[in-house]
């Protein structure tokens, strides 16, 4: 109820009602004129005001956080007159733990922003920022008389495409995948910039990515974080690494920046960027010459471990890989020998450190070193890097049958990727298939047919893809852009039409991590604001209009229940491995999968041809790398300056830095250097510069700190409404080694890319 | 006998994530300009590597509050707890707090024309909840503590870089940060 102080000041919704009540403000007129009156009466104490705080009287909702993230947290929100007045982090979870993050606690502002697009518009020009407002049925109308338009010029739908990712990782989000089939056959960008290399890896080594409970961090007793930073990607790790220390683990990091993870470690290794499988051999060839090998392991669960031994004898030394990485070499067979004597000892591989030419050869050394120790299918063991033991849905909304008659694609090879779910479809047509890490490549390529119209959701391809200025170049092709979004970002600037999407309180759906096995619902907190559907509502509008103009040339359902439709993402399998009979028990809170241990692979069965851990995988070979976790060099240096463009921990990707509230605690972006070589260019700190390379420029403000290298810069990619700030500038579309096998396209090498600097002048 | 609140901020466990602050935007409402807490990088003269060792701070909860002796109004009130709270409606913004607390703690709100600062959540302490920056910590690095039982031979009240004043003797508590071994293989 509003309180006659809020109705006189004229209070926003957004304050919180609870602070004072009508007792208070009555209090309040008296209280001014007591002061008045008794000065010595200052320092006297007055009765608090404010009841104390009532969750009883909100209504409580669960929801869950939906973007690519580790931690992907379990939300309580709780809402009073129709209104989310407060978010928290479930207190069920003991891994969200009561606590979101920064960018978790933003999200009642970006449900409420003013920012947010609120009804379809259309753009009069692309990038003239002449937008008008449309009617739903308007915007639909338009784009399904352009689909089919296409369908009747090509004769086939593989001239629209989609690109789509992580941007929501809902699971009835798969819906845009859905709508998609739905329509007919058509071009899908495929594959994934984030993890590919290192998935390939752990599948030809274990024959899947499957990581231990990130919670039995606790049981380890050293820890090595390697190429990842979860003091700001994966925060709520951090607590059992504390715990792990506290029982007396020891922790490294290895990093080329001294990362905010590297500051509270006990040890950390600055390594030379792309040189950490060297590393890796090295440590592996000390622990074969100190005879600190597991014998059991190696023998009993292992193929090729001879070979490998072999390999090391005759192309690794210590030495060798002291000099490739520039750790010294007594400190790399120290930690060989401290790794080996703790039991048990894991490794995390953070995703940074795979995002090279060389990424899925890194990892396969990494592996191999801790399988060497015995370390796998080990309770606080293992080398950690994901896992999607949790994702067993039905994915009703993404497997959608195509209308008959539908042309496509000849051969049944199809899009695939790690969260491709639909399995094998045996028909004699699919979905073109196009690299999504050089998705302005594969547009300015595609040829019969041409890409004509691209859908984007759950994706902003001008944040995300690279090499920007073909983008650019890639878009102007393009005969229409649709994208489906909350804010106008540059990919939206670049799109025809626009449509708003709802935010994770506005829909109902279900989420899991890829790291952690909780699951958590996520119920419709409120109504949607302004007008925004969620994709498989939009989906549904599409699919009518389509039936309209054309009937038959849609088979999404024409009406969908967000709440239906995430219900019907359950089966017995998730049931069962969540230990819940019924969906509706997660309206009590998350629940975390019933697991006969902690360790993955703890029964030391592997997934591999063999059956074993695999140290010479002959499916590698097939696939055209080595079948021993050999060493492979990196990209050359094409300019003077490495150029690292990791995450941050105020935004996920190009999420969160837009609000006004983020706004409060990271304003404006940087570009790191180490002082010697900000010196050498006649850089000052908080000078403007410019970063740039062949692929394009960035300019930015500097920031000295010898937390980097002198040969490499550092910029945490991000979009800022008020800045045309992008890394992306200066990143271009160079592949990484693995990734094709599991998620049809290979990486990319993000962390090799070099550039120059100098005063902006 | 009675408590005496404080926070205890260990920046050995401190992350920087600013999940803190931006929880107390969250549960307490501000307007988007404003902020009760607020994370501090430790300066490079105090802890070497710069931007990665901090101080989370929102009001310090004085014995002896400046802002209280600063008010004309009777705005602020000390709780037997120790809990500085600030009475937003008899306010009249003439900003004297702001201007007075050497730690930066009330904040003036132009929208709505009145000082404001950290309350530690009392009503959440009085329901038996943690102050809503305590609770969002991932990794504990802030803590609710009371001055009276608190037994932490590493706390220090007064560490470098934050304004020394034994007058106010204000509550917060710290923990300094470590520094990690380091062996940098590519200068």
């Amino acid at each position: 109820m509003q309180t006659t102080k809020e109705m006189l000041m004229n209070k926003s919704k957004f304050r919180r009602p609870d602070a004072m009540d009508r007792r208070g403000f009555l209090k309040g007129l008296l209280a001014a004129g007591a002061a008045a009156a008794l000065p010595g009466g200052l320092l006297t104490a007055r009765n608090a005001t404010a009841a104390p705080f009532d969750p009883g009287a909100y209504q409580v909702f669960r929801n869950a956080c939906p973007r690519n993230c580790y931690d992907t947290c379990s939300i309580k929100t709780y809402v009073r007159d129709g209104i989310v007045q407060f978010v928290e982090g479930a207190p069920e979870s003991t891994f969200t733990k009561g606590a979101l993050c920064v960018k978790g606690y933003t999200y009642p502002r970006r449900l409420y922003s003013p920012d947010r697009i609120k009804y379809p518009m259309i753009q009069d020009k692309r990038g003239s920022g002449n937008w008008r407002r449309i009617s739903w049925d308007e915007a639909m109308d338009r784009i399904a008389d352009k689909i089919l338009e296409i369908k009747k010029r090509d004769g086939s739908l593989l001239g629209l495409g989609l690109t789509k990712y992580s941007g929501n990782f809902g699971i009835t989000n798969y819906g845009v995948e859905g709508m998609m089939s739905s329509l007919g056959y058509t071009t899908r960008f495929v594959g994934t910039p984030c993890w590919p290399a290192g998935i390939d890896a752990q599948n030809y080594d274990l024959g899947d990515m499957w990581c231990n409970d990130p919670e039995d961090f606790v049981k380890a007793k050293y820890i090595i974080v390697w190429g990842g930073n979860p003091a700001w990607c994966s925060m709520h790790s951090m607590k059992y690494l504390y715990q792990a220390r506290e029982n007396g683990a020891k922790i490294v990091v290895i990093d080329p920046v001294f990362t905010q993870t590297a500051a509270k470690a006990d040890m950390y290794w600055r390594v030379k960027p792309g040189t950490d499988g060297a590393l890796a051999l090295g440590m592996a060839r000390h622990l074969l010459d100190k005879g600190l090998v597991n014998q059991d392991f190696v023998n009993n669960y292992a193929v090729g471990y001879a070979e490998f031994a072999d390999y090391l004898r005759q192309n690794v030394t210590v030495d060798w890989a002291s000099e490739i990485s520039g750790i010294p070499a007594e400190d790399i067979r120290s930690l060989a020998e401290e790794f080996a004597a703790a039991k048990p000892a894991t490794v995390w591989i953070g995703y940074g450190m795979q995002r090279h030419t060389n990424g899925g050869a890194m990892v396969r050394a990494i592996d191999a070193f801790v399988a060497m120790t015995g370390n796998i299918g080990v309770e606080g063991g293992g080398a950690r890097y994901g896992q999607m033991r949790t994702w067993g849905f039905n994915y009703h909304a993404m497997i959608r049958k195509q209308p008959e008659g539908s042309i496509g694609f000849v051969g049944a090879t199809g899009p695939k990727g790690e969260f491709d779910f639909a399995g094998e479809s045996g028909t004699a047509y699919s979905d073109r298939a196009l690299n999504i890490n050089k998705t302005a490549q594969e547009i300015l390529d595609a040829k019969d047919p041409e890409l004509k119209m691209l859908w984007v959701s759950c994706k902003n391809p001008f944040a995300q893809d690279f090499d920007r200025n073909k983008l650019e170049k890639a878009f102007a092709r393009l005969e229409m852009v649709v994208t489906v979004d909350q804010f106008f970002n540059e990919t939206v600037q670049h799109s025809d039409i626009v449509l708003p999407v709802t935010t994770l309180f506005e829909e109902w759906t279900v989420n899991v991590s890829y790291w952690h096995y909780w699951l958590s619902l996520n119920e419709q907190a409120v109504k949607p604001m302004h007008e925004a559907r969620s994709n498989i509502e939009i989906a549904a509008a599409l699919s009518r209009a389509m039936n309209k103009k054309a009937p038959g040339s849609c088979t999404f359902p024409q009406e969908v229940d967000g709440r239906e439709w995430m219900i019907k993402e359950f089966n017995k399998g998730v049931y069962d491995y969540f230990g819940i009979s019924s969906w509706e028990e997660l309206r009590n809170g998350p629940v975390k999968a019933k697991l006969s241990s902690s360790a993955a692979w703890n029964e030391r069965v592997f997934m591999t041809p063999s059956g074993k851990y695999e140290f010479r995988s002959d499916l590698c070979a097939q696939n055209g790398f080595k079948a021993l976790p050999e060493y492979v060099p990196g990209r050359e240096a094409t300019a003077p300056f490495r150029l690292l463009t990791p995450h941050v921990q105020f935004g996920l990707h190009s999420q969160f830095v837009n609000l006004d509230w983020m706004e409060n605690f990271y304003p404006e972006p940087f570009v790191y250097i180490h002082p010697d070589a900000a010196e050498a260019k006649g850089i000052r700190d908080m000078d403007s510069v410019r970063v740039f390379n062949s692929t394009g420029e960035v300019k930015v403000r500097a920031r000295l700190t010898s937390n980097v290298a002198r040969n490499c810069v550092v910029m945490y990619e991000a979009w800022f409404r008020r800045l045309a700030f992008n890394v992306q500038n200066v990143v271009d579309d160079c592949a990484a080694d693995m990734g094709a096998m599991k998620t049809g396209a290979p990486g990319v090498a993000i962390h090799d890319q070099f550039v120059d600097i100098a005063p902006a002048g | 006998m009675n408590k005496r609140y404080a926070f205890l901020m260990n920046a050995d466990k401190c992350i920087g994530c600013r999940g803190c602050a931006m929880a107390c935007k969250n549960f307490n409402r501000l307007e988007p300009s404003m902020v009760w807490r607020q994370v501090y990088p430790l300066a490079e003269s105090i802890y070497p590597h710069r931007e990665r060792a901090f101080y989370s701070l929102a009001c310090n909860h004085c014995d002896d509050p400046a802002c209280l002796r600063a008010c004309p109004t009777g705005s602020y009130e000390k709780r037997e707890d120790g809990i500085v709270v600030h009475h937003q409606e008899t306010c009249i913004g003439c900003t004297n707090c702001v201007r007075s607390c050497p730690y930066g703690a009330p904040r003036y709100n132009a929208e709505e024309k009145h000082a404001e600062k950290c309350s530690m959540c009392r009503e959440r302490i009085d329901a038996g909840l943690l102050p809503a920056c305590v609770q969002a910590c991932p990794v504990g690095a802030l803590e609710l503590v009371d001055l009276n039982t608190l037994n932490e031979p590493n706390a220090v009240q007064f560490p470098a870089g934050y304004p020394s004043m034994p007058r106010l003797n204000p509550a917060t508590r710290f923990i300094l940060p470590r520094m990690p071994r380091q062996i940098r293989g590519q200068s």
